[in-house]
C-alpha cells in the first residue's frame, strides 16, 4: 500500500516537473519570438546597410539577401569617405558625456535636498518637480529659444544643455531612491564632524550608485538621441550631432542612403555599449527608485 | 564673511543650497518662458511688428479644423499607446519574473535595444519598411499573407498603425523593465503564502502582482500620457518631414512646430502650446486624483 | 563574463571611432587652404558631383582669398554653392579691389529655411547671403522685410532678364531676391515606350490627344504601362491648368480663390484617367522623389509634366535612360492656350544684418544675372536661365558635348524656344504656402485616393483657407 502511494507521489512529481518544463519551454519560446520580432527591423537595416543606396530608393527596405548586390562599399565609405559623419559622432559623444555627467550631479544634489531634509517648502518644491514633469517640453521650446538668443547662448553647447540640466524626472527618481535610504547615516556623519556637504558627497553618494547607474542609462539615451532642441540651438554645421546630421542626409534633393543606413547601424553601438555595461545595475537601481510611487 | 559661511553650512540652510539649482532652472527655464508664451499667445509677431491682438489667436484655434484634427490624432495615439503599452509589458514582466523563462538577461537586453535607437534612425527605418512599393518589407509580409500591397503611409488607419507599431517597438521593453523592477519590490513571502494556499499562477497575478504594481502603473501611466501627447519626432521621421497626406500623422506638437517654426507665427503657435499645456495638466491631474496620489503626498 | 567582453569590445569600437573622428578633422583642416586658393579644381568637382550622390552630406567650404571681405552664405543644395564658388572666383579675378571670401554652408532644406526665419525674427545670426526656395519666400516677406532691396543692383542687368522672375521675389515694387531660373514647365515623354505602342508625341497638342494616346498605351500594354502618374503631393498639374486658362488661385489682393474652373477641369480629367486605368497615382505623392525616380526607371509611366530643372534629376538618378526621353510643350485644353508655366525657383537674398550688404548685393546680382553667370547656371546646374538670350546663343544651344543636351532625344532649347512667349506666371504670395498645404496634404489625396467629390473638397479647403491671414 505504502509503496503504491509512493510511486503515485513520484508520478505526480514527475508530472509537475514535466508540466513546469513544458511551460518553461512555452514561456521561453514566447520571449524568443518577441525578441526576434524586436530585432527584426535591425536585421533588415543591417542587411540594407550592405546594399547600394540606390537599391533602397527603388525597392524600399526589405529583408532580401542578395549577395550579388551586397558589398562593404557603404562601410568603406563610412570610414574613409569625405563626409562629416565622424564629426557628428564626436559631437554627440561629447554632448552626451557632458550633459549626462552634469545632469546627474546637479539632480543628485537637488534630490538630496528634497529627500534628506525636512523643511518648509519641501512638499511644495516636490510638487513643482512633478508639475514640470508633466508639461511637454515642446510647449516652451519657442520662448526658450528666444531666451537663448537674448542670453547669447545660441549655437553653444551651454545653450543645448542648460535648459535640461535639472531634469525633473531624474530628480524625481533620485528622490524616490533616497527616500528609501537610512536617514540615520546623516546624524552619524554629523557626530563624526562632517559638514552637511561632506555627508552628501562622502557618505551618501557612494550608496546611491545603483540609482546613478540607472539614471546614467536613461539620461544618456535621451541625450544621445535628442534632436529637436539641439537642432534649434546649433547653427554651425560643424557642431551638428548624430541625429541632426543623419537627418541632413534626407533632403528633397536626394537622400544619401549609402551613408544614412550604414551610419545609423553604427550609431546604435555606443549607446548599446553603455547599456550592456550598466545593465545589471540598471534593474537594481530602478527597483529601488521611481517605482515606489 | 565667516558668519555667511557658517549660515551656509548650517543644517537649516543646507537644503536650500541643495535645491537652489532646481529653483534657478525652474525660474529661468520654466516660469519665464511660460509667461512669455502666454504673452505671445495674445500677440501677432512679425519681424519688427509686434501687435497685441487679444483673443484672436484663440478664436482662430476654435475654427481651425487642422488643429482639431491634430488634437484628435494626438489623443488617438495617446489612447492606443496606453492600451498597448501598459497591460502587455506588465504581463510580459510577470511572466519574465517567474522561474519559467531561461536566458532572461538576453531577452531583457533584446527588448530594450529599440529604445536605445534614435527616433531619426527608427523612423527612417520604418518609413522605408512601410514604403508603398511591392518590394518593401511590410508589403512583402501582407502579400505573403495573401493580400495586395498597401499604401501604408497614406491611409488614416494604416498610418496610425505604423505610428503605433513604432511606439510599441520602442517602448515595450522599457515599460517591461519598469514593471520588472516593480515586481522585485514585492515581498517573496507573499508568493510563498499564496503557494501554500494553492493559488494558481493566474490568481497570483490577479491578487498579488496586479494590486502591488499600482505605483509602477501610475508612474508608467503618467509618462505615457506625457509621451503620447507630446509625440512629434516619430511622425516627423515617418513621413520625412512634418507633412503627412491628409494630416494623418499631424500631432499637436507637430502643429506647434508647423506654425511656430515653419511658418514663423509665434503668437499662434504659443496659443497652440498653451492648449496642449491645459490638456496635459488636466488629464494628468484627473489621473493622479483618481489614483489617489495627492492624498499620499499630503500625509 | 561574455557580456562584459562584448561591452568591452563595443567600447573599443567607440574609442576607435573617436580616433577616426580626430583623424577626419585633420583631413578637413588640411583641405581647406587648398580650396581657399580658389583654384580651378572646384569646376571639376562640381561636374562630377552632378552624377554622384555621395557629395550630399552637409558641407562647409570657404572660397576666396583671406584678404577679401569675409561673408557667410547658406544654401540648401550643395550644387548651388559650387556654382556660387565658381562665380566668386570669376568675380575676384575681375574685381581685384573688391575681393570677397565666402564660407558656404549647405543645410537640409527645411532646417535652412527655419533657421533663417528664426534669425530674422531674432535680428541676429543670419548669413550675409542666403538661397530661399520660392514656396518658402512668402514667409520671409511678412512684417518688415529683413533683406536688402536689390533694385539698384539689378538695374545693370534688368533688360536681359525675364521680368516675371524678378517680380516673384519682390514686395511693393522692391526686389529682394535674385532669381536662378525660369522653371518653364514642359512635358517629358519616354519615346521608347510611346513608339512601342504607336504614339508619336509630337502630334499631341491637346489634352484630348493626350488622353487618346493614353488609351493606346494602356491597351497596348494590357494595363501594365500608364501614360502618366497624377500627383497627390504636388500642384504642378494645377499650375499648368491655371496658366492655360489664365487663372490664378490667389486674387490680386492676395486672397485665396481655389474654386477655379481650370483646377476643376484638370482634376476631373485626371480622375477620369484614374478611373479608366490610364494613369496611376504617383508613388510617394509626386515625381521628384525616390519613389518617383524608381517609377520612371521601371518604365511604368510614359510621360509627366515638370519644370525644365527636372533635367538634372534625369542625369543624377536615371543615367541609364539616356537617349529615351524627349521634351515637348504641354498639351492644352483648348488650342491656342499658352503651353507652359514657370514653376519652382530659388531667390538669393542679402540680409540686412550683413555688414557688407552692398558688396554682397553687387556680387550676387553679378553671379546670377550677368551673362557669364547665366552661362554657368546652364552648364553647372542645367537650368533654363532667366536671361533668355542664352536660349538662342548657338555656341551654347548646339554644344552637343553638354551633358544635358546629350541626354535627351531632342534639344531642350528647341522646346524652350517654342514656348518662350507662352510661359505663364502664377503669383506667389503670403497665402500660397497654406494653399499648397491644402492641396498637397488634403484635397488631392481625398480626390484621387479616397474618391471625394471635387467641388466639395475645394469648397471646404477654401473655407479653411479664409481663416488664414493674407
Amino acid at each position: 500500500m505504502g509503496k503504491q502511494e509512493n510511486s503515485f507521489e513520484i508520478e505526480k512529481k514527475v508530472g509537475m516537473a514535466l508540466k513546469t518544463r513544458i511551460l518553461s519551454v512555452i514561456a521561453t519560446s514566447f520571449f524568443a519570438a518577441l525578441g526576434i520580432i524586436v530585432v527584426f527591423p535591425f536585421f533588415v537595416m543591417v542587411i540594407a546597410s550592405f546594399r547600394p543606396g540606390k537599391d533602397i530608393i527603388r525597392y524600399g527596405l526589405a529583408l532580401q539577401i542578395d549577395f550579388d548586390v551586397m558589398s562593404f562599399k557603404n562601410y568603406k565609405y563610412l570610414f574613409t569617405g569625405n563626409h562629416a559623419y565622424f564629426t557628428w559622432f564626436k559631437n554627440s559623444l561629447v554632448l552626451t558625456l557632458l550633459s549626462v555627467v552634469l545632469t546627474l550631479i546637479v539632480c543628485y544634489f537637488v534630490a538630496y535636498g528634497l529627500s534628506m531634509y525636512k523643511f518648509k517648502l519641501r512638499n511644495f518644491l516636490f510638487f513643482l518637480v512633478i508639475a514640470t514633469m508633466m508639461v511637454p517640453f515642446e510647449i516652451l521650446m519657442l520662448p526658450l529659444f528666444q531666451e537663448m538668443i537674448d542670453l547669447k547662448l545660441i549655437d553653444t553647447t551651454a545653450g543645448v544643455i542648460l535648459p535640461g540640466l535639472v531634469s525633473a524626472s531624474t530628480v524625481f527618481f533620485f528622490r524616490q531612491y533616497m527616500m528609501g535610504l537610512p536617514h540615520e547615516l546623516l546624524d552619524a556623519g554629523r557626530i563624526d564632524g562632517s559638514t552637511e556637504y561632506g555627508i552628501c558627497i562622502k557618505i551618501m553618494l557612494p550608496i546611491t550608485k545603483p540609482a546613478f547607474a540607472a539614471m546614467a542609462i536613461l539620461s544618456s539615451m535621451g541625450a544621445w538621441n535628442s534632436m529637436l532642441w539641439p537642432l534649434l540651438v546649433y547653427r554651425s554645421a560643424s557642431k551638428f550631432t548624430l541625429p541632426i546630421g543623419l537627418n541632413t542626409l534626407l533632403t528633397p534633393y536626394g537622400n544619401n542612403y549609402d551613408l544614412l543606413i550604414a551610419g545609423s547601424c553604427f550609431a546604435v553601438l555606443p549607446i548599446f555599449a553603455i547599456f550592456l555595461a550598466f545593465q545589471s545595475y540598471f534593474i537594481d537601481g530602478m527597483t529601488a527608485g521611481a517605482v515606489k510611487g | 564673511m565667516k558668519s555667511l559661511k557658517k549660515v551656509l553650512y548650517s543644517q537649516k540652510a543646507a537644503p536650500y543650497v541643495f535645491v537652489l539649482p532646481f529653483l534657478l532652472s525652474f525660474m529661468f527655464f520654466w516660469i519665464y518662458p511660460l509667461f512669455s508664451t502666454v504673452k505671445m499667445s495674445f500677440q501677432s509677431i512679425l519681424p519688427g511688428q509686434v501687435e497685441w491682438i487679444g483673443l484672436e489667436n484663440y478664436q482662430k484655434l476654435l475654427k481651425d479644423r487642422v488643429f482639431h484634427l491634430a488634437i484628435k490624432n494626438s489623443f488617438t495615439y495617446m489612447f492606443w499607446t496606453l492600451v498597448l503599452l501598459i497591460p502587455f509589458p506588465m504581463i510580459y514582466a510577470c511572466i519574465m519574473d517567474g522561474k519559467l523563462v531561461k536566458a532572461k538577461g538576453l531577452f531583457k537586453a533584446l527588448l530594450y535595444l529599440p529604445a536605445l535607437t534614435s527616433v531619426v534612425v527608427a523612423g527612417t527605418m520604418f518609413r522605408l519598411m512601410f514604403a508603398e512599393m511591392e518590394t518593401s518589407q511590410m508589403n512583402q509580409i501582407v502579400q505573403w499573407l495573401g493580400f495586395g500591397p498597401i499604401k501604408w503611409l497614406k491611409g488614416k488607419y494604416t498610418g496610425m498603425f505604423a505610428l503605433l507599431l513604432v511606439a510599441c517597438w520602442r517602448w515595450t521593453g522599457v515599460n517591461m523593465l519598469y514593471y520588472l523592477s516593480g515586481l522585485k519590490n514585492i515581498d517573496n513571502s507573499l508568493y510563498e503564502s499564496a503557494e501554500i494556499d494553492g493559488a494558481s499562477g493566474f490568481k497570483k497575478f490577479l491578487y498579488i502582482q496586479l494590486p502591488l504594481l499600482k505605483p509602477t502603473t501610475i508612474y508608467v501611466l503618467t509618462i505615457s500620457i506625457y509621451a503620447g501627447l507630446a509625440m512629434f519626432l516619430e511622425s516627423f521621421m515617418l513621413w520625412n518631414g512634418n507633412a503627412s497626406p491628409n494630416n494623418i500623422g499631424l500631432t499637436i506638437v507637430g502643429y506647434l512646430y508647423r506654425r511656430g517654426i515653419e511658418k514663423n507665427q509665434l503668437g499662434y503657435a504659443s496659443a497652440v502650446g498653451l492648449v496642449l499645456l491645459a490638456i496635459a495638466l488636466f488629464i494628468n491631474i484627473i489621473q493622479l486624483i483618481w489614483n489617489g496620489t495627492f492624498k499620499k503626498e499630503e500625509r | 563574463m561574455k557580456k562584459k567582453l562584448l561591452s568591452m569590445l563595443l567600447c573599443i569600437v567607440m574609442l576607435a571611432s573617436l580616433f577616426a573622428a580626430c583623424g577626419k578633422k585633420d583631413d578637413a583642416d588640411n583641405k581647406e587652404p587648398g580650396t581657399q586658393q580658389g583654384n580651378d579644381e572646384g569646376t571639376d568637382e562640381g561636374n562630377d558631383d552632378a552624377g554622384d550622390e555621395e557629395g550630399e552630406a552637409t558641407a562647409i567650404t570657404t572660397v576666396g582669398p583671406d584678404s577679401g571681405t569675409k561673408m557667410e552664405m547658406w544654401t540648401f543644395v550643395e550644387l548651388h554653392s559650387q556654382f556660387y564658388a565658381e562665380m566668386l572666383n570669376l568675380w575676384n579675378e575681375q574685381n581685384p579691389d573688391k575681393q570677397i571670401q565666402i564660407t558656404f554652408t549647405t543645410y537640409p532644406y527645411g532646417d535652412m529655411h527655419n533657421k533663417l526665419l528664426m534669425s530674422n525674427q531674432a535680428g541676429t545670426g543670419a548669413p550675409d547671403l542666403c538661397d530661399i526656395e520660392i514656396s518658402q519666400f512668402p514667409n520671409f516677406m511678412q512684417g518688415e522685410v529683413q533683406f536688402r532691396e536689390l533694385n539698384e543692383f539689378v538695374d545693370k542687368y534688368r533688360d536681359d532678364i525675364v521680368p516675371a522672375r524678378l517680380e516673384i521675389y519682390s514686395k511693393d515694387g522692391k526686389e529682394y531676391g535674385a532669381p536662378t531660373h525660369v522653371g518653364a514647365t514642359v512635358m517629358f515623354y519616354n519615346t521608347e515606350i510611346l513608339e512601342k505602342y504607336g504614339v508619336d508625341y509630337t502630334t499631341i497638342k491637346t489634352w484630348d490627344d493626350y488622353t487618346e494616346a493614353a488609351k493606346k498605351v494602356a491597351e497596348g500594354s494590357n494595363g501594365e504601362v500608364y501614360m502618366t502618374s497624377v500627383d497627390t503631393g504636388g500642384t504642378d498639374w494645377l499650375w499648368v491648368a491655371m496658366a492655360e486658362y489664365g487663372e490664378d488661385y490667389t486674387t490680386d489682393e492676395g486672397a485665396p480663390n481655389i474654386e477655379l474652373q481650370s483646377i476643376k477641369n484638370m482634376l476631373n480629367m485626371q480622375k477620369g484617367w484614374l478611373d479608366e486605368g490610364l494613369a496611376i497615382v504617383s508613388p510617394g505623392g509626386h515625381v521628384d522623389l525616390e519613389e518617383g525616380f524608381a517609377n520612371l526607371g521601371d518604365g511604368k509611366i510614359a510621360s509627366f509634366p515638370k519644370a525644365m530643372w527636372f533635367m538634372s534629376r534625369f542625369l543624377n538618378y536615371l543615367p541609364e535612360m539616356a537617349g529615351k526621353w524627349a521634351i515637348a510643350p504641354c498639351p492644352v485644353f483648348e488650342e491656342g492656350q499658352p503651353r507652359s508655366v514657370g514653376i519652382g525657383g530659388t531667390g538669393t537674398v542679402v540680409s540686412l544684418q550683413s555688414k557688407n550688404a552692398d558688396l554682397a548685393a553687387e556680387f550676387i546680382t553679378f553671379a546670377k544675372l550677368s551673362y557669364e553667370g547665366n552661362v554657368k547656371i546652364w552648364e553647372v546646374l542645367g537650368f533654363d536661365t532667366c536671361n533668355t538670350e542664352i536660349w538662342s546663343d548657338p555656341e551654347i544651344t548646339s554644344d552637343t558635348s553638354n551633358q544635358y543636351i546629350a541626354y535627351f532625344v531632342n534639344n531642350p532649347f528647341d522646346a524652350l524656344n517654342e514656348i518662350k512667349d507662352e510661359i505663364g506666371v502664377i503669383k506667389v504670395g503670403k497665402i500660397n504656402p497654406a494653399i499648397s498645404e491644402q492641396f498637397n496634404l488634403t484635397i488631392l489625396n481625398n480626390v484621387f485616393e479616397n474618391g471625394a467629390d471635387i467641388d466639395e473638397e475645394l469648397k471646404m479647403a477654401q473655407e479653411q483657407l479664409e481663416l488664414e491671414d493674407y
